[in-house]
């Protein structure tokens, strides 16, 4: 009995949703950059009309705060606890704003290495998770060897969370990156970090990677991705079929599958609203202290 | 002499015979299933009353000055009422909490080593009535043979208070006989009559210490009618290999000849999940006083988030409490820290974890 | 149409008895490793391209974990060996590598050769000391021959 009540609340809060979605887009989480142009799109578009709430735009650059959308593990006062911890860490270390295809310098500190401390350069090929198990992996090649560390985004031994080079990718996942060319994920453990000038929107980077010949480690030319220039030329005949046989096109249509896979832009508003001052004031202090040692640098040099 | 002497043994044997006697009836009688009183069917059919809108809104007024009765209640420790002389001891049997599982998320200790905890949440929870040992009359069956002395009272302790007019009359006799609001679950704790606590005392996670150990009682999760392979993780048969048809299934069940049945307890398919369980020498971690939230060491506390769950002492000899915990309970104060820590346990708000070189 | 397709797929698929992609990546018997020291027979059978294969993992799993010592065929010839990296999903701040390394080393535990041209990771350092005994082999040799970690 439950479960059917459950069943059908839960139907009629998906009409709902897909009801509202028809004059806006906006409560669907970045799954990629593509998505994002589109949104932006509209946003101009729909800016006579109506006024799109612009807290919710921290959906793209803090998108641990969202909870999962499982209903099986929904809990308020369990996810309101879960960020005021994650803010509580916020204000002990700087954590900036990175997507996947950023470059990030990680220092953490290892009981195991003889200084104690232990730093890894690297292009942040995944980031996922939600709350205080929020994870990115770091890929590298060192010595010609390929290398990837998976760290806790709110992990205290964590020391200090560099980005090197704020831009994105063209997907949201870049595991191909393990069967490309070495010189895809190569980065010096020495490289400058390179400041963007303020205000200026997230670049994206176009770059095509090569692929190995085979064998790979999955089947990338079912994924349907951007980021890889040479892959026809690595498939048969068989492969090109079966891609168009296990092709998904109903998938974009289906409403229920993305309402399953995000927060309702209600929940959303609250969400943000709560951490939004917050997070802001953070941003705000920590790009004054950013500044200070931007200044500082040139003078203990010249010293 | 030798009369009385007669006498004796003739008597002494008549008391033998008499003694020895076992009176066999054919019809076994079952006792008699006595309920607890407090068991009462609590969901009602809700039908659609002919009341005037005048009325309802009257109804809503009387339940809004009972809940606010109820929530300006002070609790009876405060007051002074109850003068606590006992001291506790290892051998008195506190009361528990009835707690929600409300989901699980990872801390780190100072060490920086990852710990996942799951976080209970003590919801509104008062004491409903005492039950002296002597009136405790609990219903026994047939594996408990003998007759023991009740040395534990039992204490009704509810959680989340619920409109009345959700409940069946009957169920909210058992709350209008203490003056107390129904609440949705109730349950039973024995404690030792040393421990007992007035009707209308409030619970809160401070019952508990940080670094305490305790025992969580709950209702596994139901996965319904499971086979072998689930239920019991038995290995199933092959994929291929000429295998038709028995690819999950137990396979043989029992030998032949002496043993040619199904022996009791062989593990086959059937209902799994949706028991009892209780989960011994959890550790508690860290407590917040202002949501009631305890974080427990360890993620197989059973149930899946939202259960109801309840919380005791434990009972393991190693972890048992060596130092006095709050007795009978914690009273309510206003001036609590907002968060208590295990001293392993790093706050999310000191700084980073540095090690010094060794 | 799509069943004499899918049939002549099926067909094909027949021809091809083996599949390439790679799922656990765990170090078993029969593993393939890589060689990442410059001892001779090492760079040789890399050289070779018939890198050694594992036919022994010297622990209660019989599944090689970071720093397990493993006895592998090399060249027609039996050596042991200790994993330096793996390929496998990692636990948090462990390194992932893209091949499963080896060090070759002889039955005290000091390496073949003298140069490590890989990052070795530094949990190797604990679990290596940890292994070590005093009358027993002495794995650390191997840390002193690294020239990097991660």
């Amino acid at each position: 009995m439950s479960l059917a009540l459950r069943k059908t609340t839960d139907i009629v809060a998906a009409t709902k949703w897909i009801l509202r979605r028809g004059c806006l887009n906006l409560s669907t989480l970045p799954e990629k950059s593509e998505v994002l142009e589109q949104s932006g799109n509209e946003v101009k578009r729909r800016s006579g009309r109506k006024p799109v709430n612009p807290i919710l735009k921290c959906r793209h650059v803090y998108p641990e705060f969202l909870p999962d959308p499982n209903p099986k593990w929904r809990n308020s006062l369990r996810e309101k606890l879960e960020r005021m911890d994650m803010l509580k860490r916020r204000n002990q270390i700087e954590i900036p704003e990175f997507y996947v295809g950023s470059i990030l310098a990680v220092t953490i500190s290892d009981p195991h290495a003889q200084s104690k401390t232990n730093r890894f350069v690297g292009i942040c090929i995944e980031r996922k998770g939600s709350g205080l198990r929020a994870e990115f992996t770091l890929r590298n090649v060192v010595d010609h060897q390929g290398v990837e560390i998976r760290y806790d985004l709110y992990d205290p031994t964590i020391h200090q969370i560099q980005v090197l080079r704020l831009e994105k990718r063209l997907d949201d996942k870049l595991f191909y990156l393990r069967d490309a060319l070495p010189e895809y994920s190569t980065f010096p453990f020495d490289m400058d970090p390179e400041i963007l000038p303020e205000g200026t929107p997230v670049p994206i980077n176009p770059v095509q990677v090569k692929l190995k010949p085979r064998p790979w480690l999955e089947r990338w030319e079912r994924q349907e991705l951007k980021g890889i220039s040479n892959i026809e030329e690595h498939l048969k005949e068989k492969d090109r079929v079966r891609r168009e046989l296990r092709k998904k096109p109903w998938e974009k249509y289906d409403l229920m599958l993305q309402y399953r896979k995000t927060i309702p832009i209600e929940e959303q508003n609250d969400i943000w609203s709560e951490v939004y001052n917050q997070l802001h004031q953070l941003q705000v202090s920590q790009k004054k202290i950013s500044r200070k040692r931007t200044y500082s640098t040139p003078k203990t040099q010249l010293g | 002499m030798t009369t009385s002497n007669l006498k004796l043994l003739c008597s002494n044997f008549c008391k033998l015979r008499l003694d020895n006697m076992v009176t066999r009836s054919n019809s076994y009688y079952k006792p008699r299933y006595r309920p607890p009183h407090w068991y009462m069917p609590k969901d009602r059919v809700m039908t659609d009353d002919m009341v005037t809108q005048e009325n309802k809104q009257f109804i809503e007024e009387v339940m809004k000055d009972k809940l606010k009765m109820q929530t300006e209640m002070k609790s009876p420790l405060v007051e002074g009422d109850v003068q606590q002389t006992v001291q506790w001891s290892p051998f008195i049997k506190r009361t528990g909490l009835i707690a929600r599982k409300i989901g699980n998320y990872p801390v780190w200790d100072k060490s920086g080593k990852k710990l996942q905890t799951t976080l209970l949440q003590v919801v509104d929870n008062h004491v409903i009535k005492y039950i002296p040992p002597e009136e405790y009359k609990p219903m026994r069956n047939s594996t408990q043979s003998g007759i023991r002395t009740q040395r534990h009272g039992c204490l009704l302790i509810g959680s989340q208070t619920i409109d009345p007019s959700t409940v069946t009359k009957d169920y909210c006799g058992i709350f209008d006989s203490v003056g107390m609001l129904p609440k949705q679950h109730l349950c039973r704790f024995l404690i030792s009559p040393e421990a007992a606590l007035p009707t209308g005392t409030p619970l809160f996670a401070t019952h508990f210490r940080v670094g305490d150990y305790i025992d969580i009682r709950a209702k596994t999760i139901d996965r319904g009618f499971q086979g072998v392979i689930k239920r019991w993780g038995f290995k199933g048969m092959p994929a291929s290999h000429g295998v038709t048809k028995t690819h999950r299934r137990p396979g043989n069940i029992g030998g032949g000849g002496e043993k040619g049945r199904v022996w009791p307890g062989t593990k086959m398919p059937g209902h799994m999940g949706n028991r009892w369980r209780i989960l011994r020498g959890v550790k508690i971690l860290r407590i917040n006083t202002k949501y009631n939230v305890i974080w427990a060491l360890g993620v197989a506390i059973p149930g899946e988030t939202g259960a109801m769950c309840y919380l005791y002492d434990t009972v393991l000899p190693l972890k048992k409490l060596k130092t006095a915990p709050p007795f009978p309970t914690h009273p309510p104060m206003s001036d609590l820290p907002l968060e208590y820590y295990d001293e392993s346990i790093h706050p999310f708000d000191d700084s980073t974890i540095t090690l010094d070189d060794a | 149409m799509f069943t004499s397709l899918l049939s002549k797929i099926s067909s094909r698929n027949l021809t091809c008895g083996f599949h390439t992609t790679s799922c656990l990546n765990e170090v078993r018997l029969l593993t393939r490793l890589r060689v990442v020291d410059n001892s001779e027979i090492g760079k040789r059978a890399m050289a070779e391209g018939k890198p050694p294969k594992v036919i022994c993992v010297y622990n209660k799993q019989r599944v090689g974990y970071i720093g397990d010592r493993v006895m592998v065929a090399i060249k027609g010839q039996k050596k042991k060996g200790i994993l330096v990296g793996l390929k496998q999903t990692q636990k948090v701040k462990v390194p992932k590598f893209d091949s499963n390394n080896v060090v070759l080393i002889d039955d005290n535990g000091t390496p073949l050769g003298t140069r490590i041209h890989v990052p070795i990771p530094t949990i190797l350092r604990t679990i290596l000391k940890e292994r070590t005994h005093s009358k027993g082999a002495d794995y650390t040799k191997l840390l002193s021959i690294a020239t990097k970690f991660v």
